[in-house]
């Protein structure tokens, strides 16, 4: 089979082989080659042994064929009369360009022949023909109305007050004094109570420099934020910090509450401490360690009691947060905005909605709450749109399914880097957050891809990034999804965790600009809290990769294999830091 | 709009293509062939070693002879509630008994092999794991191989042991509740009821179902015309979680 022109262009460095036989005196051409994207299978199949002499295809176009050459045979030097020389690739970054390709371009060349205007009767004709206007003169004519693009107009915005809070105490009274959060140990007596699923729950503090204990799986991290002023996504809120709530898990045979793998072991090995999810470097973590009846671990009402018993801890504290009047050691002002006339883009955040752990609140009353909010899975897992704020006001909480290394955790969504990086970012529109489940059976996720479809096309927009958590299953709709923006002609970046172990098990020519999130020396789902997940590197990549296929500028296709060298070159190009691997020495 | 680019960006993620054919043609009628039935869905006897739920390659064997009520699962990429209930909803092993007593097939081996394939290492089941079970059928005299699996990767897992088995010279189906991936990781038959990810093999305690799917697979091992034919089953089973 030989190839087109086109698919020549994107394998000029690949190796040529020839289709079909060829006899001496042939000018070597794109009918000549075969299809570098078979070569994997053909070798597979015994059909092809690439040879380390092999030239590529730049290197053999326009050559003549000095004797007869048998068909998939790599081509070398001494069957050719000249050899081209190799395009050199570009050492150095390359410059970010401006680029404004959208705009149609201008003609360069006025119409010819004459205008002709005739009128019959006139009276009183008062024409104002703009200086520098020539009629049906030759020079470019303006692409359209010139209109100042990305100029910011504020919807809403929402201050995070960040309440600085340096010491824990589990007491007999629930109060912040002087910057001291105090919890009423017997709180966990009435917590309980919120759920019969739970049987009981402990509560201790773990310092920054004594994490070296050890911990049951970790089920999720969750910042103290409390509503002081308007709703979620608007007015005041107040964010504690310096400190969060860990919740951890068991049933009553000590069966570790997790679905794939857990993170038992000593704290500081098993939380990726930095991470978006996570608690960070200096953070006091607040131990919130729940036990649920035997044998509900793997359903959604069993680890649901865990959360909500434990939400009814942090709420005692948020309302203390809210009578607080602490020193804000940072203010954040969130803006919902519009930047009319800039690319519309939208992010899709795919969320587990398979039940069990695999399930979410959205829109709780206060943020990262458990109350008040309803669960994707209970919606039917259909895609819900959220404004920048309300998601960065706490309007997920997670009840953080799948992996520990790979699942985002309640903290991750309200300070979500590429919810961040869009919004921030003054080239483009970010009009939405679409949250979507992915159900458990294969029509509803076709189903639910088909209703993103839909939303995708009415929304009007120039570009969107697809995200998921987790691997696996859920990445058949997340490959859908990426079809769904793909066949509308939307361009489209997907973002996951992939790597060695969650290798997509599906795939669709839409998804040809992909960033990998993994974080694991083999490639693995580590047992790491929040190790592989979305960080600012991968916004920064996924949102320049976005930019790039918006303006029409290549992004070349992923190797055979997940190679760590390729997101590390794209770092680099981007002057981001390097993705170092952490190496646990998992190997499932 | 004007845009920031940055030309030599490389996609990151490779996007798979469906590996080479691998098909054996079933050359006797049902009633006297030896069915197998294996799975990727975590299941194995209460009294050995649980998989490792984050990945494991290794696998369990499982005598025909064992009471399902000796069965359990160990899988963490679902939820387990559907085979708590009953063990047939993934590996439907009193349906299979009930097929040999009514003369549907012919026997059953003496023994099957289990694994769990929730993120699944692809080269160990391809090169170890796949090869190891593929033989120790065959050894059996094995002509019909079933499988279901449980999750994404398991289904990718569940399909790489089946071409295996396949290329070992038996004729194989995937019972996948996620066609899909077993399309596109290349199983060489798939049948597909509209059922959840861990009732692969039909609602729990639901016989009439499971025999009913149990059976048309069996018919599309005969039927099948080539490899990756998919064929839907009319059953449909909604876990309401």
């Amino acid at each position: 089979m030989s190839i087109t022109k086109d698919t020549l262009q994107k394998h000029l460095t690949d190796p040529a082989v020839f289709c079909c036989r060829r006899a001496k005196g042939t000018v070597i051409g794109a009918d000549d080659l075969e299809d570098p994207t078979l070569f994997d299978d053909m070798v597979d199949a015994g059909l092809l042994t690439l040879s380390d002499d092999g030239l590529t295809i730049e290197e053999v176009l326009g050559s003549t064929l000095l004797q007869d050459v048998e068909a998939l045979t790599p081509i070398t030097k001494d069957v050719l009369d000249k050899v081209n020389a190799k395009s050199v690739p570009a050492e150095a970054p390359a410059e970010p360009v401006k680029a404004s390709p959208a705009a149609p371009a201008a003609p360069t060349a006025a119409p010819s022949g004459t205008i002709h205007l005739k009128i019959d009767k006139l009276e009183g004709l008062s024409l104002d023909i703009p200086a520098g206007t020539i009629l049906g003169a030759a020079g470019p004519l303006p692409a359209g109305p010139t209109e100042k693009t990305g100029e910011k107009k504020v919807i809403r915005k929402l201050i995070k007050k960040h309440i600085k809070i340096t010491d824990v105490e589990i007491s007999d009274k629930t109060a912040i004094e002087d910057g001291k959060i105090f919890i009423d140990g017997s709180i966990v007596e009435k917590a309980v109570k919120e759920d019969p699923l739970c049987v009981s729950m402990s509560l201790d503090v773990i310092y920054p420099d004594k994490r070296h204990v050890y911990t049951d799986t970790i089920m999720d991290v969750a910042p103290i934020a409390t509503k002081v002023e308007g709703e979620l996504g608007e007015g005041v809120t107040k964010v504690a910090d310096g400190v969060v709530f860990m919740l951890t898990g068991v049933d009553e045979d000590g069966v570790q509450i997790h679905e794939f793998g857990s993170s038992e072991g000593f704290l500081d090995e098993k939380m990726y401490f930095g991470h978006p999810g996570c608690a960070d470097e200096g953070d006091i973590i607040i131990r919130c360690h729940a036990v649920i009846k035997r044998l509900t671990g793997m359903t959604r009402p069993g680890p649901f009691a865990a959360h909500k018993c434990e939400d009814y801890i942090i709420q005692a504290v948020r309302n203390e947060l809210k009578k607080y009047d602490g020193e804000v050691v940072r203010e954040e002002v969130c803006e919902d905005l519009r930047r009319k006339g800039n690319p519309r883009v939208v992010l899709v955040k795919e969320i587990m909605g398979q039940g069990a752990m695999h399930d979410n609140v959205l829109c709780p009353n206060e943020p990262c709450s458990v109350m008040g909010g309803q669960k994707n899975v209970d919606l039917g897992n259909v895609p819900i749109v959220l404004t920048p704020n309300q998601v960065r006001d706490g309007s997920i909480h997670a009840l953080t399914c799948i992996g520990p290394a790979t699942k985002e955790m309640t903290r991750h969504y309200i300070r979500e880097p590429l919810v961040e990086g869009l919004a921030n970012d003054d080239e483009l529109d970010l009009i939405g957050v679409v949250f979507v489940g992915s159900p458990q059976v294969n029509d509803e996720k076709l189903w639910v891809s088909d209703r993103l479809g839909s939303l995708l096309e009415s929304l009007d927009i120039d570009g969107c990034i697809i995200t998921t958590e987790g691997f696996g299953n859920n990445h058949i709709d997340f490959i859908q999804h990426i079809g769904q923006a793909g066949k509308r002609g939307i361009p489209v970046v997907g973002v996951s965790f992939c790597a060695y172990q969650g290798q997509l098990v599906v795939g669709n020519p839409y998804a040809d600009a992909m960033v990998e999130e993994n974080m694991d020396h083999g490639g693995f789902e580590n047992d790491v809290a929040g190790c592989s997940c979305v960080t600012k590197e991968v916004a920064a990549r996924a949102i320049q990769m976005l930019k790039n296929k918006m303006a029409g500028v290549p992004i070349a296709a992923a190797p055979k294999k997940w190679d760590n060298a390729v997101i590390n070159a794209n770092n680099k190009l981007l002057g981001l830091p390097e993705t170092v691997l952490l190496d646990k020495g998992t190997l499932h | 709009m004007n845009l920031t680019t940055v030309e030599g960006m490389r996609s990151e993620i490779f996007v798979p293509v469906t590996p080479k054919p691998v098909f054996t043609e079933l050359k006797k009628p049902l009633s006297e062939c030896k069915v197998a039935f294996i799975t990727a869905g975590g299941i194995h006897k209460k009294d050995q070693t649980p998989f490792n739920t984050s990945g494991d390659f290794s696998y369990r064997v499982i005598p025909f002879d064992t009471p399902s009520s000796n069965l359990m699962v160990t899988h963490g990429g679902f939820d387990n509630s559907d085979i708590n209930k009953d063990v047939n909803a993934m590996f439907p092993i009193d349906r299979l008994h009930e097929l040999v007593a009514e003369g549907f097939i012919g026997s059953l081996p003496e023994e099957t092999y289990t694994f769990m394939g929730g993120g699944g290492n692809v080269e160990k089941f391809r090169n170890e794991t796949g090869p190891e079970i593929a033989k120790k059928l065959k050894a059996q005299g094995v002509d019909i191989v079933l499988c279901t699996g449980g999750c994404g990767t398991c289904h990718r897992s569940a399909t790489i042991v089946t071409r295996c088995c396949e290329a070992e010279g038996m004729s194989c189906c995937v019972i996948a509740a996620l066609p899909p991936i077993a399309r596109q990781q290349g199983a060489p038959r798939i049948t597909a009821p509209h059922v959840p990810i861990g009732s692969n093999a039909g609602e729990p305690n639901n016989i009439p179902m499971q025999t009913a799917i149990l059976k048309e697979s069996l018919e599309w091992v005969r039927d099948c015309p080539s490899y990756n034919g998919l064929k839907v089953l009319p059953y449909e089973y909604r876990h309401n979680v």
